[in-house]
């Protein structure tokens, strides 16, 4: 379903990452672990098609959207979503807004029935109407959630999405995050250095360590 | 003190002229108000398209020949209203060799370049522009990459990224930029007169010079002052509740224009520079280098003294005072009073600067009037025609451009850092001297030097209240333009962009810096 082969990833001259080859089926959940600097975000940013890379291929569901590190498919085209670390809600945007965003082009009736399913399944019916500063962090995380999960996207990416949530909150939202990525059979890459999380979200787990990708 | 020519203006009421404001009502004040509003709106379309358009490109996209024409498109805030006028007036006008080339070469009919507001609105906006291009700039650099990052992702194009997410977020900006805009419009005097278009200003210059009453000019710039209070409120409006800032500087580009795209932005934003700066300096250096063996002599280095006299006394005293009044204090931040004080400080602005000269006047006089009746002295003889009285002028005039630079980067200091030095036993002069003004330094040095070229550029005020044998550059500008000499204006008229622009490239080497460090 997704295939990556042979990304090779440079940062101000220097290679971070080498030979990086992953494939992942339908549904399937897959965390990357590495250091700071070891170019796992680079990777996530390759496939969302955001940031070029010296080397590398990416094949989705059999579409062809990158080779040899330049993009074919623009990242509003290839039907993959993202997260941030900082979850980048739009801030002058209510939670309602902010879900719709990508559905845009569907009738309004059919938006407002996938904004008020999202929401029963992210466990916060009644925000709608709210804006992201009013909500908190585990709030926003999970509203950003929601927002890459509206268009329905072929490919979910996570970057670090839980890191700047205290430990009870973390606990409790991973288990429930890989519970709606299991619902919606969503194939997703998490990005994180905290084996914990990486090991209860995902299916199959890698670490970037010397350059090289190994997957456990 | 500052607000002194506001109250005067309002004062005027008190004593009407029925006759002469019966006259004016009727038979001039529906066509001003039309006339003033089509180039009021004309004006702020003009320059919020064009300046968040661009400031747009430079910041977001990467296209060729970014990096220099970022800072290019900051050079016409070197180049005044009124001389921008005058080239364009001496190219296309009738006899002007645009026009002429076009009926003799191309065989095309000619045009009036004064006939409806079009050619005059161009000119404003294209003088004007670099207000919203600046602020905006600044408000596109901090959103979040990220942000942008995400709308790509859920499927917008870089036009809907621009409408829904950059642009709104930048809003406040763009109403800041919108609104200094639409004041310096309101206020000018060269341009509608060189292109003999009725406005407020010329109905308060024709009121006064043409029928000798004070007091009518000064109805008429108080309902100025009107519009300015609801410009400054719509502003305030527009600006809300939003905090949208990050703290972050945009340093990556989200798009990149490659290929045709590229070069068609490219050609896009230089034509821009080309039309707003490069032709009428290239212009300016034909008719400046034609003349300047007639035109120069020893009385400029007379004139260059005395323009940087007052301007660099004007910068400093307004600067003084504009920090005093932005000094972060909690118990600023709920008095009403002193906020209006500030309010009423800075609307200086939209007073054009012949109204705030009459003011000037009417008000010592009145004070000597007064001191006579209590068995004093006239105070005029000492006030009038001096150097006080005219950086006084400046300083009300555009106490607004110092207080708003000054003002925006005593917002960033956050109460932690006061609470923080506050723990540590600072004193509140401490705290001054060794927090806020070195917080405060980056906005102090923008605002005096926002001021320095305004004050070098100002005609109307400077004309009326000159000192004798105190001529400036923009005084030998409007002089010989005014006689149509528009090729020994280009003397004078070059000294003085050389200046604004050595002036402009200090305020950009300065915000280039503060950008890094922050």
């Amino acid at each position: 379903m997704l295939a990556i082969n042979n990304l090779s990833v440079v940062y101000q001259n220097k290679t971070v990452l080498e030979g990086f080859n992953l494939s992942l089926e339908k549904g399937e959940i897959f965390a990357l672990l590495g250091d700071s600097g070891s170019g796992k975000s680079s990777v996530l940013r390759f496939i969302a098609g955001l940031d070029e890379a010296k080397k590398g291929q990416v094949i989705l569901d059999g579409n062809q959207l990158s080779t040899a590190g330049q993009h074919d498919v623009n990242p509003e085209s290839r039907g993959v979503g993202m997260v941030f670390q900082d979850y980048s809600l739009f801030p002058h945007m209510s939670v309602e807004k902010n879900i719709a965003f990508g559905i845009q082009h569907l009738p309004k009736l059919e938006q407002q029935q996938s904004i008020t399913e999202l929401l029963k399944m992210i466990d916060l019916v009644g925000i709608e109407k709210k804006y992201p500063h009013q909500l908190s962090g585990g709030e926003q995380q999970r509203v950003a959630l929601a927002r890459a999960l509206a268009p329905s996207p072929k490919l979910l990416l996570l970057d670090e999405p839980f890191s700047s949530l205290d430990k009870n909150h973390r606990d409790q939202l991973v288990a429930q995050v890989r519970h709606i990525l299991k619902q919606t059979n969503t194939t997703s890459i998490l990005v994180t250095h905290n084996i914990d999380e990486a090991n209860t979200l995902s299916d199959k787990v890698g670490k970037i360590d010397n350059k090289r990708l190994t997957i456990k | 003190m500052v607000a002194l020519p506001i109250f005067v203006v309002i004062f005027s009421w008190a004593l009407p002229e029925h006759e002469l404001w019966a006259h004016f009502s009727q038979n001039l004040l529906p066509n001003l108000i039309s006339s003033t509003a089509i180039l009021l709106i004309g004006v702020g379309v003009g320059v919020v398209l064009l300046g968040t358009v661009l400031a747009y490109l430079v910041v977001m996209v990467e296209f060729p020949g970014r990096k220099w024409l970022e800072w290019a498109l900051f050079l016409p805030f070197a180049i005044p209203a009124y001389v921008l006028a005058f080239v364009y007036l001496g190219v296309f006008d009738y006899s002007g060799y645009a026009q002429v080339w076009m009926r003799e070469v191309l065989g095309l009919p000619g045009f009036d370049i004064r006939a409806g507001s079009w050619a005059i609105i161009l000119t404003f906006v294209l003088v004007f522009y670099p207000y919203v291009y600046m602020m905006t700039r600044a408000s596109f650099k901090r959103q979040k990459i990220n942000m942008i990052d995400a709308g790509k992702l859920l499927g917008a194009g870089p036009i809907r990224v621009f409408f829904q997410i950059s642009l709104p977020l930048a809003r406040p900006a763009a109403a800041a930029g919108l609104l200094v805009t639409l004041m310096e419009t309101l206020a000018d005097f060269g341009v509608v007169s060189l292109f003999n278009y009725d406005t407020f200003t010329t109905a308060i210059y024709s009121a006064w010079i043409d029928f000798r009453s004070i007091e009518v000019a000064a109805q008429l710039a108080s309902l100025l002052v009107l519009v300015a209070f609801f410009l400054i409120y719509f502003e305030k409006k527009a600006r809300g509740q939003a905090k949208y800032y990050s703290t972050d500087i945009v340093n990556r580009k989200p798009y990149h224009a490659k290929g045709a795209v590229g070069w068609l932005i490219s050609l896009m934003v230089l034509s821009i520079f080309m039309l707003s700066f490069a032709m009428p300096m290239l212009q300016l250096l034909i008719w400046g280098w034609t003349s300047v063996a007639e035109e120069w002599s020893a009385k400029y280095i007379d004139l260059i003294a005395s323009t940087s006299i007052l301007t660099t006394s004007a910068a400093l005293i307004t600067v003084a005072i504009a920090t005093i009044l932005a000094l972060p204090d909690r118990c600023k931040q709920g008095s009403v009073w002193l906020k209006s004080v500030i309010r009423l400080a800075t609307l200086g602005y939209a007073l054009p600067g012949s109204v705030m000269a009459v003011g000037l006047l009417y008000g010592v006089n009145q004070i000597s009037e007064i001191n006579n009746y209590l068995g004093g002295e006239s105070i005029n003889h000492l006030i009038f025609g001096s150097i006080a009285l005219l950086v006084f002028a400046y300083v009300s005039r555009f106490m607004a451009i110092a207080y708003s630079s000054i003002d925006a980067s005593a917002q960033q200091i956050k109460p932690v850092f006061t609470q923080s030095a506050r723990l540590l036993g600072a004193s509140r002069q401490r705290l001054i001297w060794r927090v806020y003004l070195p917080m405060m330094t980056p906005g102090i040095l923008a605002g005096g030097l926002l001021v320095a070229v305004d004050v070098m550029k100002e005609l109307p005020a400077t004309y009326l209240l000159r000192p004798f044998g105190w001529d400036t550059l923009a005084i030998q500008v409007y002089e010989l333009s005014a006689e149509g000499l528009y090729e020994r204006a280009a003397v004078p008229a070059l000294i003085m962009v050389l200046f604004g622009a050595l002036i402009m490239s200090i305020f950009q080497y300065l915000d280039k810096k503060s950008s890094k460090t922050s």
